[in-house]
């Protein structure tokens, strides 16, 4: 074992169902090839089950695999004839089935074969880690423990680490660091006690939103009307989670709640409702069997109604008194009316919030080291905006707390439970020093792991310090500050990131200030995707109003901005997460690098809203195409872009975007978002210490012109004739060819980026003035999908 | 005038393009494997007469580029003195090099010619490797339907004489029909089975592990397909159209090659002919309905050879799509039962080039089989044209 990392060379994933063979598909997206083992076919080949659930890799939705590439770096094995080859893998994860006998067996089997510096762990969610200890051979046992990811594993950010008690403890810091530097997840430490934390908490809460929802008579579609982004919590909200992890596996999970936690005050009420027997009875088991909670009939979708028995069109209105509570900015008093039980809705949102608060607040010694692994579990495990804790103190610690009490001493809780007695004790359950930790009896810092220095901006809870650099400038568009004092960053301030006039002044702004007095500037969103692109809103009004001089001082100052980027005397890095689209993508693709997170989403998607990439974006793809086949033919690159962008592709993961060229082979990308401004330093640093030298200016390439834009045309035409493009796509489509190729000029005529993007600009205007182009416009900015007329 | 004798015909089977048996093997190399069959069919004949090679290709560039037909015969082991052609009239090319190679006969020109064809569509994909349009094309209405895929002219075709997704979908499961029958009762008597070599490494030893597989059948038919299968389909050229990849003709690689030789040759060296060769037609038509080609290319040769369509016992009408397949059947009358009774191209594959040589040979060969009288192979052809070529079994 190394003392500060774990070196993984190879990694095996040992059981090929949909969470081992998905674990797999993201450890090759880490660089790591696998082993990918599950049981012996009689039949020849040998591993044929493994080598079906990595086909099935190619196949599911969202894809498992950051680039189908990756596929080839699974190699299908099997527990009888490949065990030999386990010695040649550091980090060996165990995901079949929830069965102890069948675990027991399994590890007997491979104990001889792994090696002395190997970790090995398993993925259980249901087993008690230490009790499968107890059958790991002795060997091992000092380098097992639970590793637990959350379904599907490339997305959820959250992994849960649980040890027992005869884990080493450098084990798990190599874990963690490994975990989070290497396969960019959030890693929680948990004990281990029932369904570790999050499920703990997120079943119960499942639990708890049926029981009350069946109490107050509420309707399941208003329930997930009340649950979803009204609360913070995701769009699937109660009952459409419900039906997508399966009514079959929730019932199973309650009923697993019922055996193990016989002592939890409110083991009494963990009964499964009559409907979701009757349900399943039915066969309605959630999505995997077409109906559930929720059924699709034709094109409408209808929700069950336990009344009648039967399923009725959905409603999900609230009443107006409810979404004015709900529409409360402030989240005490949000939750004070709530209190009041007005409404079968509000005293129904009441006993949730307090049930999950009272719960957790019991649990907390038991199942935690502090408040905080409960709440970024939450956050990280079910994706809720806050995790219990925060949203208790943010709702006033001792006001919530004395409402909870009155509940208590009512009897309105139906449970014998007290809330512990450091709640009255503390202010909150984080502050600047720390989260509070039920079981110390103190305050419990966060982790001081060389990992989490590398987290130069990390989530902070409500109630955490956080440290938010030094501003330099800021607009209301772009705030212009510095962590360190060599790197400026600039962040632009709207939620989406979009690129209006105001953001456009702060690059300038930037660029003036970091060749004055930086190194280097870094693009960087605190929160939120890089950027969703160019504000429609603003150039859509100035249409309206037939002012195109001011969309073209737009446009132009944009395309400067961006090229001054480009020559500017020092590096500029775009650090991209998230959505990286349109404008947004051009402002990334005029930067000396990007760092990309992987689970970067990179467009040029113009041509939907009517437009085409007027940002420079076409004139870089057309240089950058010369520039990659210099010594070659142009051609098939360019049509390979053309399509990307004629069609609006966006690229589902940041391989994919250099696939599509808006990434370069030397942009660096990054498995844990919260190391992207630590890496974008790093790459100014690296570039400064090499002396930068920008790109020299005013190069000229061959223009593809017009028999580019004629064979472009060719692609178009058979789309149109065979009615998959509409006569509007082909009069975008055409424009986009021609400002790609240069314009209608002699092929191989020298042009340069002025040129080019002299076309981009009157294309984009000409399309402007289009009322096609502007009913989209106009319907993106209504809908926020695109309209194909 | 003397007439133009076919004294031997023959073909490679033909392969899926892509993963088909034929992936790695080059155009010249099937093409020189058919020569060297044909010739060797021919008793007694000095290689060293044949007058010229006239091969047909359809997109004659890359791997087969480069005059193939010149290097096909050197590959099969024709003499340097024999010399060699490319031609080159898209899907018609392989029948095109059997009426110039009769036509030198026939004026007296020469006494041995052979015509062959051949494609490798895994090599060379359709329209070649680099596709550069003329700008004027779209510079007005009139010529754009150059820049068509053949998939909306076949949409098109079928728009305009009405031929319905179910009639495309019950030729085109016929067509695998006739075809697999024909595989099973041993009717493709002219093929002549290729040896493909493959090398890989053997990582175990070291060495360069060799593989011989021996292709001897087409690979285009299918046992599993039904109707109800190929309704399924989703249409591939047109999101509201008809045609869909199974009723469209498959990517294929092969080679075909035919011996002519002139009265005085078969005389002289006491030859049994399969065929002679009566007369050749092509015409233009419109780019955009382009399949409809044989509609007039058909009763310009029946005409020119002075053969009546009833005559005809077996016609050969390449099947680029069951909808101009169907189109042209029903606006020429012909007999849906003399049409393809082997299957065509929607089973058995097209590779561009070869298939007029590829269908000549299996038609001569079949009225051999049959004892039949008159043959025709007739295509459409990109960018609007129609071939037909009439044979006679003597």
């Amino acid at each position: 074992m190394t003392d500060h990392k774990l070196l993984v060379r190879r990694a095996a994933v040992l059981g090929a169902g949909v969470m081992g063979a998905q674990i797999a598909a993201h450890l090759t997206a880490a660089g790591i090839p696998v082993d990918l083992y599950d049981l012996p076919s009689d039949d020849k080949p040998r591993s044929k089950i493994a080598a079906g659930a990595v086909a099935n890799l190619l196949k599911l939705k969202p894809a498992p695999l950051a680039s189908k590439d990756l596929a080839a770096f699974i190699t299908p094995r099997n527990f009888d004839d490949d065990l030999a080859q386990l010695e040649h893998c550091d980090f060996i994860i165990e995901a079949i089935v929830e069965r102890m006998d069948i675990k027991k067996s399994l590890y007997e089997k491979i104990g001889p074969h792994i090696h002395a510096d190997a970790f090995f762990v398993t993925n259980t969610s249901g087993l008690s880690i230490t009790e499968l200890a107890d059958v790991v051979p002795d060997a091992l046992k000092d380098r097992f423990c639970g590793v637990h990811f959350f379904n599907p594993p490339r997305y959820m950010h959250l992994v849960e680490l649980i040890p027992h008690p005869g884990t080493d403890g450098k084990v798990l810091d190599l874990l963690e660091d490994f975990l989070t530097r290497n396969l960019g997840k959030g890693v929680v430490r948990c004990r281990d006690t029932a369904n570790f934390i999050a499920n703990r908490v997120g079943v119960f809460t499942m639990w708890s939103t049926m029981h009350h929802a069946q109490r107050m008579g509420l309707g399941f579609d208003t329930v997930d009307a009340l649950t979803g982004p009204a609360i913070g919590r995701p769009k699937s909200a109660t009952f459409r989670l419900a039906d997508v992890v399966g009514l079959d596996t929730m019932a199973n999970v309650i009923r697993t709640m019922d055996a193990k936690l016989t002592d939890d005050p409110w083991h009494d009420l963990f009964k499964a409702p009559d409907w979701l027997g009757k349900l399943i009875e039915a066969g309605a088991l959630g999505q995997k069997a077409g109906a559930g909670v929720f059924r699709k009939e034709g094109k409408e979708i209808k929700v069950f109604d336990p009344e009648t028995g039967d399923y009725r069109a959905t409603d999900y209105s609230l009443r107006d008194e409810v979404k004015a509570i709900l529409a409360i900015k402030d989240p005490g008093e949000k939750l004070a009316e709530l209190a009041k039980c007005e409404y079968p809705e509000t005293e129904f949102l009441w006993a949730i919030h307090r049930d999950l608060f009272h719960y957790c607040a019991y649990h907390l010694a038991e199942i935690a080291e502090s408040a905080r692994e409960i709440d970024l579990a939450m956050r990280w495990g079910y994706g809720w905006n806050f995790g219990p804790f925060e949203q208790w103190q943010a709702a006033g610690w001792k006001r919530v707390a004395d409402l909870i009490q009155a509940d208590i001493d009512a009897d309105k809780t139906g449970v014998k439970a007290h809330l512990p007695k450091w709640v009255s004790e503390v202010d909150g359950a984080h502050g600047p020093g720390g989260s509070w930790s039920a079981a110390e009896g103190e305050v419990s810092p966060r982790p001081d792991l060389p990992v989490y220095q590398r987290q130069y901006q990390p989530v902070r809870l409500i109630g955490e310090a956080s440290h938010t650099g030094q501003t330099v400038h800021e607009t209301e568009s772009i705030r212009l500050w510095t962590l360190h004092d060599d790197v400026l960053i600039a962040s632009l301030k709207s939620k989406m990131g979009v690129i209006d006039t105001g953001v456009v002044e702060g690059l300038n702004e930037a660029l003036d200030k970091a060749e004055a007095g930086f190194e280097g500037l870094v693009i960087w969103q605190p929160q939120g995707p890089f950027s969703a692109g160019a504000n429609l809103k603003a150039a859509a009004d100035a249409i309206q109003r037939g002012d195109y001089d001011s969309v073209r001082a737009l446009v132009k100052g944009f395309q400067e901005a961006n090229l001054r980027m480009r020559y500017a005397g020092i590096p500029s890095v775009a650090a991209v997460r998230g959505l990286a689209l349109g404008g947004g993508l051009e402002l990334a693709m005029h930067a000396s690098r990007r760092v990309a997170h992987l689970e970067s989403y990179m467009g040029l998607v113009e041509a939907g809203v009517g437009l085409l990439p007027a940002g420079g974006g076409l004139a870089t793809l057309a240089l950058q195409a010369n520039a990659d086949t210099a010594a070659g033919d142009t051609w098939p690159l360019m049509e390979k872009r053309y399509k990307q962008v004629a069609m609006g592709q966006v690229a589902g993961s940041a391989m994919e975007a250099k696939d599509m060229g808006y990434l370069r082979p030397e942009d660096l990308i990054v498995l844990h978002e919260h190391e992207l401004l630590h890496a974008a330093h790093g790459v100014i640093r690296s570039l400064t210490s090499a002396g930068y030298r920008p790109p020299l200016p005013d190069r000229t390439i061959p223009a593809a012109g017009d028999v580019g834009i004629a064979t472009m045309k060719m692609l178009l035409v058979n789309m149109l004739e065979g009615h998959f493009i509409s006569d509007h796509d082909f009069e975008i489509g055409s424009r986009i060819a021609t400002a790609l190729c240069g314009g209608e000029i002699d092929r191989g005529t020298p042009v340069d980026e002025r040129w080019l993007h002299h076309l981009e600009r009157e294309h984009f205007l000409e399309l402007c003035a289009m009322p096609k182009t502007q009913e989209r416009v106009g319907h993106m900015l209504k809908t926020g999908k695109p309209l194909r007329n | 005038m003397s007439d133009a004798y076919i004294v031997s015909a023959v073909r490679t089977p033909v392969a899926r393009a892509f993963k088909g048996g034929f992936r790695n093997v080059r155009p010249d190399d099937l093409l020189a494997h058919a020569l060297k069959h044909a010739l060797a069919e021919v008793p007694g004949l000095d290689p060293g007469r044949v007058e010229d090679v006239i091969v047909g290709c359809a997109m004659p560039e890359a791997e087969q580029g480069m005059n193939v037909a010149r290097i096909g015969a050197l590959l099969a082991g024709l003499p340097d003195s024999v010399p060699g052609v490319t031609v080159n009239r898209f899907c018609s090319s392989g029948l095109q090099t059997i009426a110039m190679a009769a036509d030198r006969i026939r004026l007296g020109e020469a006494d041995v010619m052979i015509a062959a064809g051949t494609e490798t569509m895994t090599m060379v994909p359709m329209m070649g490797h680099k596709v550069a349009m003329n700008p004027k094309v779209f510079d007005d209405n009139e010529n754009v339907a150059i820049a068509y895929g053949m998939g909306i002219t076949a949409e098109k075709v079928a728009q305009k004489w009405d031929v319905s997704r179910a009639d495309q979908d019950e030729f085109a499961y016929r067509s695998h029909q006739k075809a697999i029958a024909a595989i099973d009762g041993g009717e493709f008597t002219e093929i002549r089975p290729y040896t493909v070599t493959s090398r890989v490494p053997d990582p175990k030893t070291g060495q360069v592990r060799e593989i011989e597989t021996v292709i001897d059948t087409d690979e285009g038919p299918r046992r599993d397909t039904s109707p109800e299968a190929l309704g399924k389909l989703r249409t591939v050229f047109d999101a509201k159209g008809s045609v869909t990849a199974a009723t469209s003709s498959q990517m294929s690689d092969g080679a075909g090659a035919l011996v002519l030789v002139s009265e005085r040759v078969v005389k002289e060296l006491n030859l049994k002919p399969l065929a002679v060769f009566r007369g050749f037609s092509v015409a233009g038509v419109p780019a955009e309905i382009m399949g409809i080609g044989p509609i007039e290319a058909i009763p310009k040769v029946l005409k020119q050879t002075g053969v009546s369509k009833d005559d005809l016992d077996w016609i050969e009408l390449n099947e680029a799509f069951a909808a101009q397949s169907l189109a042209v059947m029903r606006t020429v009358e012909l007999d849906p039962d003399k049409v393809n009774p082997l299957g065509g191209a929607i089973a058995l594959g097209h590779p561009l080039g070869a298939t007029g040589a590829i269908l000549a040979a299996k038609l001569v060969h079949g009225l051999q089989r049959r004892q039949q009288r008159y043959g025709m192979v007739t295509m459409c052809i990109g960018t609007g044209m129609g071939a037909a070529g009439i044979f006679e079994r003597v």
